[in-house]
């Protein structure tokens, strides 16, 4: 076997558990924030992370068509990948938050934490009795850009995964969606329904999904690699 | 996100029965897709069987998602047709590089598919915790559902099964995107309309022939086919008027909301 495929699949291995950690940071409400009563954007994990993924995925195809998969190229790919991401999960929670605040006239502040580990800011007073906090404070969106840079590096690393097997970037582009799509539900289910970011304890969940998404991404990687040798 | 998330919800044909008939019917039908291509009538009886396998996916997750998914039922109509991108590549794919003859993809796709889902179903029991008793088989049949969803409706579209041929068909041309999408609505949206404490297998299972039958339209369209295009608009709308008619019976009541009395004059 060629020493080019092991690394293939290395690297598809590793962009799985890069993407299923990723989406732990992304602070996903579902259905109680789409009514401002709990902390996040107001969709499921699957939505979010695949609108974070496929828009880094974009950016990652757009680069590799102009610099190439080698060398320096690598990195670009990797890096606009990240970037892409983060300005299309930066913009999604942005524009929440704007509804949130001005339209339904609610106050950002997170639930699982008393104060806000990066302003300092208390959060207890303003969580309405009964909710789960609301809207993004600023802890969430710091995770959540955190988040969407990661999922865009992995997403972006299958796709040079998949483009160094040899196939051509359409192929790579729809085995890399089917992939990113397995590995964000399987975070999803981990997660089970909704999560704020890093301070949450559902958290400290993450190292069984980043091991459910690890085994997936190696089936996966070797189901890739059958179809090229 | 589930009716009460008690699962057992009641139905009239078992699960299996269904699966098994989609499988079926959806595999007889990549091979039509394939052989009366010269005739072209591949989209017109291929895409009528594979949309089969549509009405099996969403069968199963009525079955699955009403134990209560915690994550939407949208989610695992997406993780279904995630494996069955993979295995439907894998499947047209992997005969080449082998060099076995190309009529074995379909059937490799749905071996294909069933590792795959056995082996992610057992990932989100054993280290992600999911409790639903019956995660394990659910996932292996929603792979197999959207593996032959997907390649049977991109068969349909190209014409071919030759791996040259449909990449260059199905996947350069992106009609794959289209199909994960379509085919992934049609499995996932079912249930998600359904959903209730009402919920009646009869009116779920409608709908599901609506979905699958409208999939195929969308594929008539873009492959411009008239006969199908005319065919499959004309079954879709038979199937979703008795889905109307079946969901007025079965609600509490039904209002309509009055005309603008005339003024008087």
């Amino acid at each position: 076997m060629d020493v080019s495929l092991l690394i293939s699949l290395a690297e598809i291995t590793i962009a799985g558990a890069i993407i299923n950690a990723s989406v732990h940071f992304v602070p996903v409400g579902g259905a109680p924030a789409a009514m401002a009563t709990s902390t996040g954007v107001g969709t499921g994990t699957t939505q979010l992370a695949a609108g974070a993924g496929f828009t880094g995925l974009m950016a990652a195809a757009a680069m590799a068509s102009k610099v190439g998969i080698g060398g320096l190229g690598f990195l670009l790919i990797l890096l606009s990948g990240a970037v892409g991401s983060m300005i299309m999960l930066g913009v999604t929670m942005l524009i929440g938050q704007l509804i949130y605040v001005f339209g339904v006239g609610v106050v950002p502040a997170a639930d699982k934490c008393e104060i806000d580990p990066i302003t300092k800011d208390p959060q207890k007073p303003y969580v309405t009795p009964g909710t789960t906090g609301h809207g993004i404070p600023t802890v969430c969106f710091i995770s959540g850009l955190i988040g969407a840079a990661l999922g865009g590096l992995g997403g972006a690393l299958a796709y040079i995964a998949l483009m160094n097997l040899g196939f051509t970037p359409a192929v790579a582009g729809m085995l890399a969606v089917g992939f990113f799509f397995i590995n964000a539900v399987l975070a999803s289910y981990n997660i089970g329904g909704t999560i704020e970011g890093f301070h949450d304890p559902k958290f400290k969940k993450m190292p069984n999904g980043v091991i459910a998404s690890l085994v997936a991404s190696l089936i996966c990687g070797i189901v890739a690699v059958a179809m090229v040798l | 996100m589930s009716h009460g998330g008690g699962g057992h919800a009641t139905e009239i044909y078992p699960e299996n029965q269904v699966f098994a008939v989609g499988v079926v019917l959806s595999l007889i039908g990549i091979y039509a897709a394939h052989f009366l291509s010269d005739y072209g009538l591949s989209m017109l009886i291929g895409g009528l069987l594979v949309s089969s396998a549509c009405v099996a996916g969403a069968n199963t997750v009525r079955k699955v998602a009403a134990y209560g998914l915690g994550t939407g039922v949208p989610s695992i109509g997406m993780i279904s047709l995630g494996m069955g991108t993979l295995a439907a590549v894998a499947g047209v794919l992997i005969p080449k590089a082998f060099g076995i003859p190309y009529l074995v993809a379909p059937i490799l796709t749905l071996i294909i598919a069933l590792v795959v889902g056995f082996i992610v179903g057992n990932l989100t029991v054993k280290p992600v915790g999911m409790k639903i008793p019956i995660m394990v088989r659910s996932m292996t049949y929603l792979s197999v559902a959207g593996a032959l969803a997907l390649l049977g409706f991109t068969t349909a579209y190209v014409g071919s099964l030759e791996p040259t041929t449909f990449v260059k068909g199905a996947l350069e041309s992106g009609v794959m995107a289209l199909a994960f999408i379509a085919a992934g609505m049609a499995i996932l949206h079912p249930f998600n309309a359904c959903l209730g404490p009402n919920e009646s297998h009869k009116r779920t299972l409608t709908l599901a022939i609506a979905c699958g039958l409208i999939s195929w339209f969308v594929f008539s369209v873009v492959k411009l086919d008239i006969v199908s295009i005319v065919v499959s608009i004309i079954l879709w709308a038979i199937v979703y008027v008795k889905f109307v008619k079946m969901s007025l019976n079965d609600a509490c009541a039904v209002l309509h909301v009055p005309e603008i009395p005339k003024k008087e004059e």
